[in-house]
């Protein structure tokens, strides 16, 4: 049987580089995917964690978090194609007319 | 688990189901209508809330203690923030009407996703159970994402929205992930579980309960503003509409805070010898850290402000600076009246800006305010009174609210006082920017071309009692 740790450790370098991933990345897209890289990571250290500790929650805890990612890529993608339409950019640092 | 262990009451959810509802209801009002049904779809908001409002008096009655298998619990903080989080909800229905006819934007779905992000924001109030925290932060964040971006041709408000979108699921990444070693340390996610295993000393692995922990305090410290985690702060807060900013400002970040203290205060500080102690005294030593960051870097900033917006931003970056010094007390109620002092302030403030900027926020540069004083009295007076609760000068809500806090984390935490000088020498600081714009209306001249705006009497019926408030409950208290 594979130990726990190595899921750990797969889950912890999938979240990394999904966190480097949102910090050097440029494209609106990307970053949202990165993201979802992030939280599946995160599903990941759940279900190893539920399997080891022979307690369902994490697994319920899961679908939970699927379904807010489905949501949240919902509401993400809208608000990704609102600002194309009135810009015509993907690129983040376009996205500059707040700045300090 | 039998089901009767489950302890299933409907009546204590009953303010989340109602507010739910209501946003159902309004959605369905605004397909079966032809346009215009802005007045039926207020109304249907108002009487929610109040609904809810009432349903949130009588919790007290169904009885403290924790529901549906621990995922709710009743009890004073919920039934606090819960008031504060309806009372801002209220506020913002009020207000809406005169923003969403002057800017001609259809009125079912922003009344509509305001009741989703206030269930949400009452069940993250309610959450006796790391899921429910997750759920109720998404549920109020995803549709604030939606909320900001409202004004859909205006380029600043699509910025707003990506910047807050991707950052706050960025940062629900990292508390999500914290929950998962925290769940994985102590193998239960439910926040008393977590209390007892943690004083029981039986963790499986405390190094991932403190990485965990550690992973949770950056989730949190995005949501709520705090340094380091602030920089999407001002972008956001200039970019989405202004009645949106006041709400995003105060209802989610008081929830935030409810969830935040269960968190920390509730579950992970258990001061029993070996791990436990080792657990309080880091998360105490990292917030005292972070508390003063905030406050610092907060006031700071504000003072170089030429936007008010952003000048405000910064202020409520200050103002969470704040109310974490009332979290190493452990005392639950000092943050609550801060933050529900705080978000009648915040509200009423971002309200009188929303008028004064007119349709697409156009003037909200301070030098716009110049000379507004006797023209606009009414309106100037109230933002007056507003700016000089933030700055927390004595007979408002806001300077009892501050006075509280800070006077119990002075005498229950010696080790800590550091913290309260900081926090007094930096409320010194904040007096300078919030009275900046006073001087400006009150004692500059007009600028040629100011234009009355128009103050419907919705708008008049949530400031004028909201300045009323504000000052009254400062002189009872």
């Amino acid at each position: 049987m594979v130990p726990l740790s190595w899921y750990l450790a797969l889950s912890a370098v999938l979240f990394t580089i999904g966190v480097v991933g949102v910090i050097i990345q440029r494209n609106v897209i990307v970053l949202f995917m990165c993201v979802e890289l992030m939280l599946n990571a995160v599903n990941l250290t759940l279900v190893s964690f539920s399997r080891y500790l022979g307690d369902i929650t994490g697994q319920l805890f899961v679908f939970i978090v699927m379904a807010v990612a489905a949501a949240e890529a919902a509401v993400g993608l809208a608000i990704i194609i609102s600002l194309f339409r009135n810009r015509e950019t993907l690129n983040v640092d376009e996205a500059d007319l707040l700045k300090l | 688990m039998q089901l009767e262990t489950l302890n299933l009451n409907y009546w204590a959810i009953a303010p989340e189901v109602i507010v739910s509802i209501t946003a159902v209801v309004i959605m369905l009002i605004d397909a079966f209508s032809k346009r215009g049904a802005h007045r039926a779809n207020a109304t249907t908001a108002m009487i929610g809330l109040v609904l809810a409002l009432i349903s949130v008096a009588t919790l007290g009655r169904v009885g403290v203690g924790s529901y549906f298998a621990g995922m709710v619990v009743i009890d004073p903080i919920r039934i606090f923030f819960s008031i504060t989080i309806l009372i801002v909800a209220i506020l913002v229905v009020l207000l809406a009407s005169q923003f969403l006819s002057d800017e001609g934007l259809p009125p079912g779905e922003f009344y509509s996703l305001i009741m989703f992000a206030t269930s949400g924001m009452l069940l993250l109030a309610s959450a006796g159970d790391l899921v429910t925290v997750f759920l109720g932060l998404e549920i109020a964040s995803i549709t604030t994402y939606v909320l900001a971006g409202y004004r859909r041709y205006d380029i600043r408000s699509n910025e707003s929205s990506l910047k807050y979108f991707l950052l706050g699921s960025f940062s629900t990444a990292f508390l999500l992930y914290g929950m998962a070693l925290t769940y994985g340390a102590t193998r239960t996610t439910n926040l008393d579980g977590i209390r007892q295993a943690i004083a029981s000393g039986q963790i499986i692995y405390p190094q991932l309960l403190m990485i965990g922990a550690a992973m949770m305090l950056v989730g949190f410290g995005f949501k709520i503003a705090s340094a380091p985690f602030h920089l999407w702060t001002p972008d956001v807060y200039e970019g989405a509409p202004t009645i949106v900013t006041g709400f995003m400002g105060t209802g989610p970040k008081a929830a935030v805070f409810a969830a935040f203290l269960r968190v920390f205060v509730g579950s992970f500080d258990v001061p029993v010898e070996g791990f436990g102690l080792q657990l309080h005294n880091t998360w105490i030593t990292a917030i005292a850290v972070i508390a003063i960051l905030t406050m610092t870097v907060g006031n700071v900033i504000a003072l170089s402000q030429k936007n008010i917006k952003r000048m405000l931003a910064y202020s409520s970056i200050a103002h969470a600076g704040y109310a974490l010094v009332g979290f190493v007390t452990g005392n639950f109620a000092t943050v609550a009246f801060y933050m529900l002092a705080y978000s009648i302030m915040n509200i009423g403030a971002f309200a009188v800006i929303q008028i004064l900027a007119r349709a697409g926020d156009q003037k909200t540069q301070i030098a716009d305010y110049s000379g507004i004083g006797f023209e606009v009295p009414g309106l100037s007076f109230s933002l007056a009174v507003f700016l000089m609760g933030l700055a927390g000068i004595p007979p408002t809500a806001g300077f009892i609210s501050k006075f509280f806090v800070f006077t119990n984390a002075w005498e229950s935490v010696p080790a800590l006082r550091y913290l309260v000088i900081a926090a007094v020498i930096n409320s010194i600081i904040s007096v300078y920017y919030y009275l900046y714009p006073i001087v400006v209306m009150f004692f500059r001249p007009l600028n040629p071309g100011f234009v009355r705006p128009r103050v419907t009497r919705t708008t008049a019926l949530a400031i004028i009692p909201d300045s009323a408030r504000h000052l009254l409950s400062g002189v009872d208290a």
